[in-house]
This record gives C-alpha cells, structure tokens and sequence, in this order.
C-alpha cells in the first residue's frame, strides 16, 4: 500500500505506523458534567464501519508527522491524505 | 590506581570500500545539529537561518548547501539538519551562536553515523534497499529524504549526480554499513 504523504509525496505503508479512528483527535473536555461518559465513549466505542474510515496514521520513519487518512476498508482504496495538524486547526484547535 | 585517558572513536572510521568504480567511504569529523523552528515564530526563524548561511531555509524533503560548505536539511515542517565538518565537540554552540535564539538547538552529531556513496553505480547499489524512487528526474542534486532501508531508518541527501550521503543511528552502526556493503557488493 502507498501513502501519498501530502508535503512529501508517495511512501510505502511500511514507514507509517497505523494508530486507529481518526475520531481520536477530539478529546472531550475533561471539565465536562458528562465528561465519564464522553472519555468512555472516546477511549473504547468506535464505528467499526465495512468502507469509507477516516484513520490516524504516523510518518514514523519519515518526517514524524501525523495523517489522517481516508481509506476504503474493503478495498483499501485511499481517497484522502491531509495532515493531521490542518485536520485540528480546521476544528478550531489553537495549535 | 592507574590512569586512564579515553580516546573519542567514531563507529565507523576509516571505512573505504570500493567496488566496480563505486565507492563507500565514512566522512570524518561530521557534524550534525538539529534546528527545530518555534511554533508561531517560523518566519523570524526562516529569516535568521538565511541571515546566517546565506541560503534560505530548504522545501520539506529539499537541501541547500551554504557557502561555508553546510548543508541545511529540512526534514519536516518544523524540523532541520545542519550537516558541516567540525572536529571539536561544540558543534550545537556554534550554530545556536549563528542562529541568534531564533530556533531551538540540538546536538545530534554522535547519534547518527553518515556513509557517502559515490561513483557509476551508486543508484544501482540503492535500489534493491531504498523505497525512495531516485530515478534522476525524480530525486533531483539535494533532494533529501528520510526513509528506511533494511529496516534501519536513514536519511538519503542526493550530493551529486552520481553521489548520496546516507545517514543512519550510530548505534547500529555495523549493521547499517553491513547493508550498505552487501547491496553494493551484490552490483557486481
């Protein structure tokens, strides 16, 4: 499988480390009433979903950078690439 | 009690190898310090290092190579190497002098270990270990990649037409020259 990083163009998948759900960038608030609840569901429900899974990539063996990947599980098909970061600033995180 | 005085050795020097015209020799007395530019301050930071070397700081996956011989590696967004001869063990005062606080400094010359390879077939000695493509039209002179190459994770410059600095941990040194070696052997 080939990664096209988007600042360093095509890699092969064996420099990334795969992390899981792309979903793992938005840690609840810890100050939160409902906060249990929401670090329950950040720390163990996922989707589990057969196609399209938006997933958390790491450059390990490259730049150290974080992805957030799109990718087709049933036919590993990657539609999108970004860089994590952009992903977290588009949400309104500071840095 | 007896006196000890403890000599400084680099893990791989006086390594020279040829084979079939192509060459693999250990640079000596290379330095490397890790640049790392402020969150918020790249600007003043890109603006310092061109201040200081007179070449501007290079595209992620790009080098540039200074007047005074440096090469200034960018290896992520946020993340450079610069890569000069010094003997004496104070490479990382001298940059961050240079520099002027403007990015943050590290030391790196003794964890990594560099290997030059140059010669007719040095891309054809690469291409059974390195997953970068380094077709000449793809891996342009300064081009630099990180990457890994026999599961050890390495650092490719292109340094000429037919001339790459590899960049490996030095401590797996041996096993880093041992791949470089075998897959230049295996040319022949």
């Amino acid at each position: 499988m080939i990664i096209n990083h988007p600042l360093l163009g095509p890699r092969d998948a064996a420099e990334f480390v795969y992390l899981g759900d792309a979903s793992l960038i938005e840690r609840p608030d810890w100050q939160a009433d409902d906060a249990a609840e929401a670090f329950h569901a950040y720390g163990y429900l996922r989707d589990n979903p057969a196609g399209k899974h938006a997933e958390l990539w790491y450059h390990e063996q490259g730049d150290r950078s974080w992805l957030v990947v799109t990718r087709d599980t049933t036919t590993h098909e990657i539609t999108s690439v970004e860089m994590a970061r952009d992903v977290a600033r588009a949400k309104g995180r500071s840095k | 009690m007896p006196e000890y005085t403890l000599t400084s050795a680099a893990p791989l020097a006086g390594t020279d190898i040829s084979v079939a015209g192509t060459r693999l020799m250990a640079p000596a007395d290379l330095a490397i310090v890790s640049v790392a530019l402020p969150l918020g301050e790249e600007k003043p930071a890109g603006k310092a290092i061109r201040a200081a070397y007179g070449v501007a700081l290079p595209e992620v996956g790009k080098s540039s190579l200074a007047k005074d011989d440096s090469r200034l590696v960018r290896l992520g967004s946020d993340l450079a190497f610069v890569i000069f001869v010094h003997p004496t063990p104070d490479a990382e005062r001298v940059v961050a002098a240079r520099l002027k606080g403007a990015a943050y400094t590290t030391d790196q010359t003794d964890v990594w270990v560099a290997l030059d390879l140059s010669g007719p077939s040095a891309r054809r000695a690469l291409e059974r270990i390195c997953p970068i493509d380094l077709h000449p039209d793809v891996f342009a002179i300064g081009d630099s990649a990180r990457t890994m190459m026999e599961h050890l994770g390495t650092l490719i410059i292109r340094t000429g037409d037919d001339s790459y600095r590899l960049l490996s941990g030095s401590s797996s040194a041996g096993s880093f020259l041992h791949a470089i070696e075998t897959s230049l052997a295996n040319i022949t």
